[in-house]
Order: C-alpha cells, then structure tokens, then sequence
C-alpha cells in the first residue's frame, strides 16, 4: 500500500506542471462555465442574475443552434469517412514505398503545420480567385461555379480543406501503427498465398485497431468543434447555411446580442453531445479491439 | 481492464479540454487581463502620490518635478499605427511642456475584428484602458452598463460641428469624440457617367434608365461584393435610413416598441433587386477590398459602399474619378438621401486612474493646432470648427447633400438585427430565401433584440 502511494506520488509530481496548467486554464474556467452558462451576462455588465435553466429551455426553440448542429453532424460524419480513409490510404501507399518515403512523409504532413485559418484564406483564395482564373482563361468549365456562394458546393470546399489539413496527421499515427506490424507475418501470409487485399485486410486492418480507434475518437472530436476553417473560407455563409455550431456559439457571444451566458449554454450542450458520442465510440472500438 | 477505464479517463480529459475552450472564453481572458494590469499598477501609484484627479492639476505644480503618470490608450484602426503613435508622443511633449507632467502613453491596437472581444475582456477583468475607441451604435449599452464618462462639460463639445455631435449624444449628454464620420451613399464612376451622359438619380426609375443606359454602352451597373455579411448590409442601411426619414419617421422608434414592422417599409426591396440583377457576376466570391480594387478598375459603374473604401480605390487606380451620390428608395425623391454617420469614437474610462490626463487627451484630439494635421493624414472627414484642410472631391460631393438638407443620421438598429440583414441580404442573393421570409426573420429579430435589452 505504501509502495504503492510513493509511486503514485512520485508520478503525480512529475505530471504537477502540466496538471496545474491545465486545471487553471482549461477546468476551472469549464467548471465556472457551467455557472454562467446559468445566467444573463452579457459580457460587459458588472451585473448579472442567475436564472437557472432559463438558457437551456430557450436553446430547444433555437433554430439555428439546432440547424447548425446538423450541419456540423454531416459535416462530422463525411469527415470521419473521408480524412481517415485518405490518411490510411496514403500511409499504406508511402509505407509500402521502397524510396522516397520521408519526402513524402513531408510533403503530406506540411498542411498540418500552417494554422487552418491560414490554410483555410489561402484556399478561399485558390476558391474565388484561381479556380476562376483557369475557368475564364484556359477553358476550364468545371471550376466555373459558385464555391463558396452555393451551399452544396461550400460544404465540399470545406470538406476538401478540412482533409487536406487534418490528413496529414492521422497518416502519421497510422504510420506509426503500420511500422509495428511484425513483417514476418506478412511474410508468412504471402507464402500462404495471400494476394495484397487479404493481406491488408487480414493482417494490416486488425493490428492497427489501436491507431484507427486514436483516429476516430480524434477526427470525432476535432470535428464536431470545427471553426478555423468554415470561419475563413465561408464565413458560415451565405446566410447561416454552412454555419457550425461552434461559429453559432462564437456569433451567440461575441456579435449581436452578446449573449454570455446563453452561449455557454451552448457550448455545454454541445460539450455533452461530444463527450457522449466519444464515450460509445470508444467503448465499442476498444471492445472490438479487446476480441482479438 | 484497468488499461480500459485508464484510457476512458483520458478521453474524458481530452474531450473536456477540448470543450473548455468554448465554454472558457471569459475566464481566461480575465486571467490575461489581470496580468497586464500588474504591470501597469505602479504607475497609478505614482500617479496617486502626485495628488489631485482634477482636470486642473498639474498648473501649480510646475516648478517642482515633472509628475510621472501613464495612460492606456486601446483602439480599433491598426492601419492608422503611424499617425496615432505621432500624435501621442505630440501629446507626452505637450504635456511636459505645458503640464510639467511626464506622461508615457501607450497605445494599443488590436486587429478590428478581435477588437471587440479584447475590449470587452478588459473592461470585465478590471483592466480597462483610460481611453478607447467604439462605435458609435455601441455607446448606449456601454454607458448603461457604466463604462463611458459624460463629456458634455469639456471643451471639446463647443467644437463639434452640430449634425456630428447628435450621432455621439444620447439622453442629451456628449458621450464620445468622433473620429470617423462620413457622409456616404453609393458610389460611382464619373467618367463613365460622363461618357453615357448620365446624371445622379433622384427616383428608382431614374435608377432602372441609368441600369438600361449602361448596359447599352457595354457596362455593368453595379459591382456586387458579397462574400462578407457587412457588404450587402449596406444596401440595406441605406434604403431603410432614406425610406424612413422620407416616408415613416416614426418607423425606428414603434420598431423599439414592438410596434412596427419590416412590411412598413418593404419597398426597400425593389431598389435591391434593382442592384442585384443588375450587378456583377460571382458576388459571393468578391470580397470588400477585392470589389474595391475591381470598381477602381472600371469593371462596373456603381458600387454600395461608403467613402472609406476610397483609400483602397484611389491606390488601385490614382486617377479614378469617384463620385457620390445618394440611392433613391422609390419613386418619392424625399427618401433619396446621404446617410450621415459616425463610425469610431473615443470614450473616457470613468473610473479612469490619471482622469485629467485622460480628459486633456480627449481634448488634445480636437486640438485648434494639431488636430487638423491628424485627421487630413489619417484622411477622415472634418468633424470639428477646428479642422480647417481641404477634402476630397468625392466627400464635398456627398456634403453638398447635406448642406441641401437631404441627409439623415444614420439609424441606430440593434446590432444582432444588422448582422441578421447582411446575412439574410446574402441568402436572399443566392434565392434561398424570399422577400417575405427576410421581413418575418427581421421582425423576430427585432422583437428579440427588444426583449433582451429591456
């Protein structure tokens, strides 16, 4: 028992600095968020009331928060699809390169490296400048459209930036998972006669479970607070129509009305919904993992 | 099985901190805030022992030391660093050789659109500025909620010229200086109404002819540049401010009652439809500096947009030949107005620490000697009987309106009803939403806005 403690206490020191920071900075003010999220304050007055779930009951009847919430699920749901089967693609493909590897390694990861809001007017600009420029002087038809102006267009330009900025570093973790498989299990596979898809079905899929779980669970949650991106590329425009529900909260606290207290609201809804989302992920894919 | 609820745990943490930063805002801001103000802290002490708070002081002390004081100046227009920088050190110069007092101004300007949020942070966190820029929509709430100081008394209000002083007055009480204040309405190419031989509109069928004419002539009436929200707003500040001033003077304050409603004034739309059919292509594409520097370049005549994109049209194309004239609503020529506003004004912190530096400062703005030199550099309008310079030829044009008497004040709608209108202009432009959607949403808006500020 005491052994025991030493130990832990010992382990506890060595995470203090990182635990103090992050309890001061991140769980504190998410622990008085709560409370605010139980008042009327506006952000500026000195004074404010506490009005209890008042916030909570107006947010059923808010449309637009539950508008932009469906927006983010798809956002959501083709983002886990489609950043994860793009790094998982380009991580078998580099890792199965005899040459090169590290460039391309490189190449990939560098969009993960800019800040996405940087990423994000750069491509605004590749989106109403360039594309246009092809269009108009090399005939180029496709890209005459609206891309940011038509909803359906902007939510693939979001989608398209989004995965070029996060793919990077999913690929890196599945590469990562991908060096660990033992290769005389592949050997022995193709002695078997397995061709290239049982091979990675069968042998490559089941022993990065570890690193599809870290994957999901990260693309989960990155996704569900996306705002850098739609924020510089669209502006959640036109109108609301590619709004997400973190730019909804930002707008909710920060434009118009100022409402503090009623965002907090929001984000702790939004919160909820994330933590129980992670929470089922997780424990079906750690259970999946655990069968084999 | 441990490693399970280990690894749970962990991804509690994770997603927690993630959330937090939602939720958070507030409380860290306050934590950077309280940071800073240590380290002004000292100063105000000094500034303390030196004495009295009064406007006068610092006359009589003038053979002892200088006094040692700082002032935190916060505003909203990094473009104009330079400008400002130098009229603060005139300003610490003036004031050892006029006050004996050595004062050591700092100025910051946080980018424009996080300048909100930065205010807002300090003002809460106990570490407001002495002095700081807002606009003027916003003076209302920040003096309701104790953060403005009444400037009625100072010298700087006999200065003011009197259309300007009503935009920066409320309950009869002067609550800011003005800096940015414009006269505005559309603006056009003048050579090439000279070319087609067309005048400025007075009615909407004057407006649909010019459309006609320039199209004949091979150009595009208006430029259209709608990708940020506050853009197509425009077109809707001006219809609403030059219909209601000619036809329903009473609209704005019913609207503040509940009273009223957007249907009242739903002509508005057919001088938007007006600019949107006959507009530039990939509208919400186009945003506000590249619009300016394509009407710079002669791809349409016409462009909503105020005089303070002339800085980016006149680099674009130096020898652009810009004209303003005011947008007629209908067929009645009354509500063909210029919009009268004002922008960004400075404010005094009340609880400010060194309050008569504070005030000579705001003073010190509409200087007789020095202000006429800052306002021609940072190319504002003239606000004051101090500012003596010579304008632009664009900003006479739109004054002379004003001196005809066809102006209005800009009208002060809450402003989660002014994002609404950029963002419903911006979906009624892609068709998604109709006329009589946009009137509905407003007025629930409005409603709403009226409700939470009771």
């Amino acid at each position: 028992m005491t052994k025991h403690w030493k130990e832990n206490r010992s382990l506890l020191l060595f995470a203090a600095p990182a635990l103090i920071l992050y309890t001061v900075f991140k769980l504190y003010p998410a622990i008085v968020g709560l409370y605010y999220s139980m008042t009327d304050w506006n952000g500026l007055n000195k004074e404010y009331s506490f009005i209890g779930v008042g916030n909570f009951v107006q947010i059923i009847g808010d449309e637009n928060y539950w508008k932009s919430i469906l927006f983010t699920c798809k956002y959501v749901a083709v983002m886990l699809l489609a950043a994860n089967l793009t790094a998982l693609t380009l991580a078998v493909v580099i890792e199965g390169r005899r040459r090169g590897k590290g460039f391309f390694r490189t190449l990939f990861y560098m969009p993960n490296m800019i800040s996405m809001i940087i990423g994000g007017f750069m491509w605004n600009f590749i989106f109403t400048k360039v594309l246009y420029a092809l269009a108009d002087n090399y005939g180029m038809k496709f890209f005459d459209r609206s891309w940011v102006g038509d909803p359906q267009n902007a939510f693939a330009a979001i989608i398209l930036v989004s995965v070029w900025g996060i793919t990077g570093y999913l690929m890196i973790i599945y590469m990562a998972g991908l060096q660990g498989i033992p290769v005389h299990l592949k050997e022995s596979a193709a002695l078997d006669g397995a061709n290239a898809w049982q091979n990675f079905t069968r042998i490559t899929l089941p022993l990065i479970r570890p690193s599809l779980t870290i994957c999901v669970f990260w693309t989960l949650n990155a996704a569900f607070q996306v705002f850098d991106v739609i924020f510089s590329l669209t502006g959640g425009g036109p109108g609301r129509q590619t709004q997400s529900v973190a730019m909804n909260i930002y707008e909710e606290a920060f434009t118009g009305n100022i409402r503090y207290g009623y965002a907090t609201a929001k984000s702790t809804i939004l919160f909820l919904i994330v933590f129980l989302l992670t929470l089922i992920q997780l424990r079906v894919m750690k259970k999946k993992e655990e069968e084999m | 099985m441990k490693k399970k609820w280990m690894a749970l745990l962990v991804a509690a943490c994770l997603v927690f901190s993630l959330t937090a930063c939602g939720s958070g805002n507030d409380t860290t801001a306050g934590n950077t805030g309280k940071n800073a103000s240590q380290a002004t802290g000292n100063n105000d002490n000094k500034a303390n022992d030196s004495g009295s708070n009064d406007s006068t002081a610092g006359e009589s002390e003038a053979t002892a030391a200088p006094r040692e004081a700082e002032l935190n100046i916060m505003m909203s227009f990094p473009q104009y660093m330079d400008q400002w920088e130098t009229y603060c050190k005139q300003f610490e110069d003036k004031m050892l050789a006029e006050e004996n007092i050595k004062v050591k101004v700092n100025l910051e300007m946080p980018s424009s659109d996080q300048y909100d949020s930065v205010l807002q942070a300090r003002l809460t966190g106990d570490d407001a500025p002495d002095l700081y820029t807002i606009h003027s929509n916003n003076l209302e709430t920040y003096y309701n909620a104790g953060y403005i100081k009444d400037l009625s008394s100072e010298v700087l209000a006999g200065k003011i010229y009197d259309d300007v002083k009503k935009t920066v007055t409320v309950d009869g009480k002067l609550m800011a200086v003005p800096i940015e204040s414009q006269a505005w309405g559309v603006l056009y190419n003048k050579d090439i109404f000279t070319e087609c031989g067309l005048t400025v509109p007075d009615t909407i069928s004057d407006l649909e002819a010019i459309c006609t004419a320039l199209k004949d002539k091979g150009y595009t009436p208006f430029l259209l540049a709608y990708q940020e929200q506050w853009v197509p707003q425009l077109m809707t500040a001006l219809t609403i401010g030059g219909k209601v001033s000619g036809d329903v003077p009473d609209w704005l304050d019913r609207m503040y009652k509940d009273e009223g409603s957007y249907t009242e004034i739903s002509d508005i739309f057919d001088v938007i439809d007006v600019i949107m059919q006959n507009g530039t292509d990939r509208a919400m594409e186009e945003g506000s500096e590249a619009g300016s520097a394509d009407f710079a370049n002669g791809k349409a005549a016409m462009y909503v947009q105020g005089t303070w994109a002339s800085n980016t049209i006149m680099t674009t194309n130096p020898d652009m030949n810009l004209g303003v004239f005011a947008l007629p609503v209908n067929e009645n020529v009354d509500c063909t107005k210029i919009n009268l506003s004002t922008s960004t004004t400075v404010v005094v912190y009340p609880e400010s620490e060194n309050m008569d530096l504070a005030l000579a400062f705001a003073n010190y703005i509409l200087d007789d000697k020095d202000s006429s030199a800052l306002f021609q550099s940072c190319s504002f309008n003239p606000i004051a009987n101090v500012h003596t310079y010579d304008t632009s030829s664009w900003v006479k044009e739109a004054y002379e309106y004003v001196a005809e008497g066809r102006s209005y004040l800009d009208l002060v709608i809450p402003s989660s009803v002014t994002d609404e209108q950029g963002k419903l202009l911006q979906e009624y432009y892609t068709g998604s939403v109709t006329r009589d959607d946009i009137i509905a949403t407003l007025d629930a808006k409005f409603k709403e806005a009226n409700e939470l500020n009771k």
